[in-house]
């Protein structure tokens, strides 16, 4: 048997090293090296806020009202909220899917408990509101039994976003003073709506 | 004398290279478009590997001193002219004019150097200064870009080739060697076209390698340059590896091939954004370089005559293979780039979504992101203007730290992607240069 030739030494010895050096990148994940990926905006996802007030509320309910809209859309909810951020015109699905994603965020929240009482959410309504000082102490003084009773969160909420003008909103994301007072009217004449229509109930 | 003329030749081959990691500081001083950056590179080989051909028809028409001379003085002329440009366009100009003074004193060159050491050790000295200054020039010119300027790297060449002028004047020429016609012998084709196709493979290797590492991973210059010299320094170990394993010619450069599109291949697939993960495939790309260039250029000029000719066909070669890459790869990774910014854009989205920061730090996290992102189109952004403005809480300050480090590396992630494609590309050109060494046909013994 004839010995092996010496130049094969060489090949085999790059061989080795090439294998060896793309084995190691492969293994440690080089091949999977690539920026996040959108989760599936249809599956169940975690909705936490830092914070526990009507902004916190505000929040949550945003988040899981996109992703609820990037589901019936088809789309993922980063490049929903990619697109929602684009000045531009709105079509009608994207505002409908918004609307109802907002919709059953608020069912969602009111069957797994993460739903405050109305109560809970008296003190940061009225700090950001402009009320007169009596008129602000005299609502506080009200006992929180009685603010739940007359109020729920849920039908306060429902009747906001079906008040709130979605397509007038996102026009004027880039104005943080008139976002927060199309957002403020919205909930007032929510609070009211949902107060008389208690009253009408319980007469 | 010699020492000069080997100097010459290896700033000449620098040159190639050398602005590669001064693109992006040329692209801001001179208020230039990414395209016409890209011809401070392209017009310098392009210009270089169309111009060796003729410049070598035309020496043995000229005193070889004057020819030399002439050709070592061009470029000083034009490597100063460059220092001094203000325009893209006067840069783009004395880099042609440059390239014109590079290729007639390349040919001089070889001429003065086997003048001075004979056939075998001056055709050696010229192509290893050759494979030296190719390798050394990406490495040279970021260090230089990084410690001083871009106009640096053009500066520094001007007295060393100054002085290889007389030094080229000084030569005694050689002596007529008699009874060999001056068209006797064909040029090359097949090692020059696996010169070509390995030059466009290493393109990729350094070229993309350096705007990876400064663009994609936001390196400096300077870390960029160091990270890059591996690869010369594996090119210095492959002929020692090549002595001691004593394989055929053929087989070696078979083997270089392999191990330039092996190494191209280990950097389409780095695990991570740490400098770390290129060095074992740009040692690939080294030892490949060492065991090729030189090899391949001794093959396609080995007794060949007029020597000036065959060496004006292996510039030409290696230098229009340059051109052929950047012109294959740029597009590419360019376009790869651009489709990199939604899947970026959305996995910034979703960690600021998803981010532990109060809703209304949210909004102004997005707001400047926005506003930062619309400004830098056309690049791998720099966040951390758009976090530097923030007027956070202290307690929120962690978080955003921490966001910003996450979106970063979402950044790296997106531009290692978008630079993969282009790798894979620079393998399977160095794959077509092995495929080019492999013999058609056995020859039939006697």
């Amino acid at each position: 048997m004839s010995a092996m030739p010496r130049w094969v030494a060489l090949p085999v010895a790059a061989l080795v090293l090439v294998s060896g050096v793309v084995w190691v990148q492969l293994a440690n994940g080089g091949g999977t090296y690539e920026p996040l990926h959108p989760a599936d905006a249809c599956a169940e996802r975690a909705v936490t806020s830092r914070d526990d007030g009507i902004e916190g509320l505000a929040e949550r309910l945003v988040l899981l009202g996109i992703k609820d809209a990037a589901c019936s859309l088809g789309v993922s909810r980063e490049a929903l909220t990619l697109e929602l951020a684009q000045p531009g015109a709105r079509t009608d699905a994207q505002i409908d899917a918004l609307h109802e994603g907002l919709l059953s965020a608020v069912g969602r929240m009111k069957k797994d408990g993460s739903l405050p009482r109305a109560s809970e959410l008296v003190d940061g309504a009225l700090d950001s509101a402009n009320l007169n000082g009596l008129l602000e102490r005299a609502i506080r003084a009200i006992p929180d039994s009685v603010v739940n009773t007359a109020l729920k969160t849920d039908d306060v909420l429902i009747r906001a976003i079906d008040d709130l003008d979605l397509r007038a909103l996102l026009t004027n994301l880039g104005n943080q003073d008139d976002l927060n007072q199309q957002i403020e009217d919205a909930v007032t004449r929510a609070v009211k709506d949902s107060l008389t229509a208690r009253l009408r109930n319980l007469l | 004398m010699a020492p000069l003329l080997a100097v010459t030749v290896a700033l000449v081959l620098a040159d190639s290279a050398v602005v590669t990691l001064a693109l992006p500081d040329i692209l801001q001083h001179l208020d230039a478009s990414v395209g016409q950056v890209a011809w401070v590179l392209i017009a310098y080989n392009l210009v270089l590997g169309l111009a060796a051909v003729p410049a070598a028809m035309g020496f043995s028409r000229v005193n070889t001193r004057i020819f030399s001379a002439t050709g070592i003085a061009v470029f000083v002329g034009a490597s100063a002219v460059c220092a001094m440009a203000g325009s893209i366009d006067v840069l783009i100009v004395a880099r042609c004019v440059q390239a014109i003074g590079g290729a007639l004193a390349l040919v001089g060159c070889l001429e003065q150097l086997v003048a001075e050491h004979g056939e075998r050790r001056g055709v050696a000295t010229w192509v290893t200064a050759g494979v030296i200054g190719t390798a050394l020039g990406p490495v040279v010119g970021g260090l230089l870009t990084q410690a001083i300027s871009w106009q640096a790297i053009f500066v520094v060449q001007v007295p060393f080739a100054a002085l290889a002028v007389p030094a080229a004047l000084a030569v005694r020429p050689a002596r007529a060697v008699p009874g060999i016609a001056p068209d006797r012998h064909r040029p090359a084709v097949r090692a020059n076209v696996t010169l070509a196709l390995l030059s466009a493979a290493l393109t990729a290797a350094l070229f993309l390698l350096v705007l990876l590492l400064v663009q994609g991973w936001g390196r400096s210059p300077a870390t960029a340059a160091i990270t890059v010299s591996v690869v010369p320094i594996a090119a210095l170990a492959a002929r020692p590896l090549a002595r001691l394993l004593q394989p055929p010619p053929g087989v070696e450069i078979a083997v270089g091939c392999f191990l330039v599109a092996g190494g191209l291949l280990g950097l389409a697939l780095p695990p991570s954004a740490n400098l770390a993960w290129t060095i074992a495939p740009q040692a690939l790309v080294g030892l490949g370089l060492g065991l090729t260039v030189d090899r391949l250029t001794f093959r396609a000029m080995e007794m060949r005559l007029p020597r000036a000719r065959h060496a004006g066909w292996t510039i030409g070669a290696r230098h229009v293979g340059v051109v052929l890459g950047l012109a294959i790869l740029t597009p590419v990774f360019t376009a790869d780039l651009q489709d990199a910014q939604v899947p970026a854009q959305e996995a910034i989205t979703s960690l600021v979504l998803d981010s532990p920061l109060t809703p209304q730090d949210k909004i102004a996290v997005a707001q400047a992101l926005g506003s930062e992102l619309t400004s830098q189109q056309g690049q791998v952004p720099d966040l951390h203007p758009a976090f530097a403005e923030l007027n956070l809480d202290p307690e929120e300050r962690s978080a955003a730290a921490q966001l910003e480090r996450d979106l970063n590396a979402q950044l790296e992630r997106a531009a290692t992607r978008a630079f993969r494609d282009s790798f894979l590309i620079g393998a399977g050109l160095a794959l077509l240069a092995l495929l080019t060494v492999i013999p058609l046909r056995r020859r039939r013994k006697p």
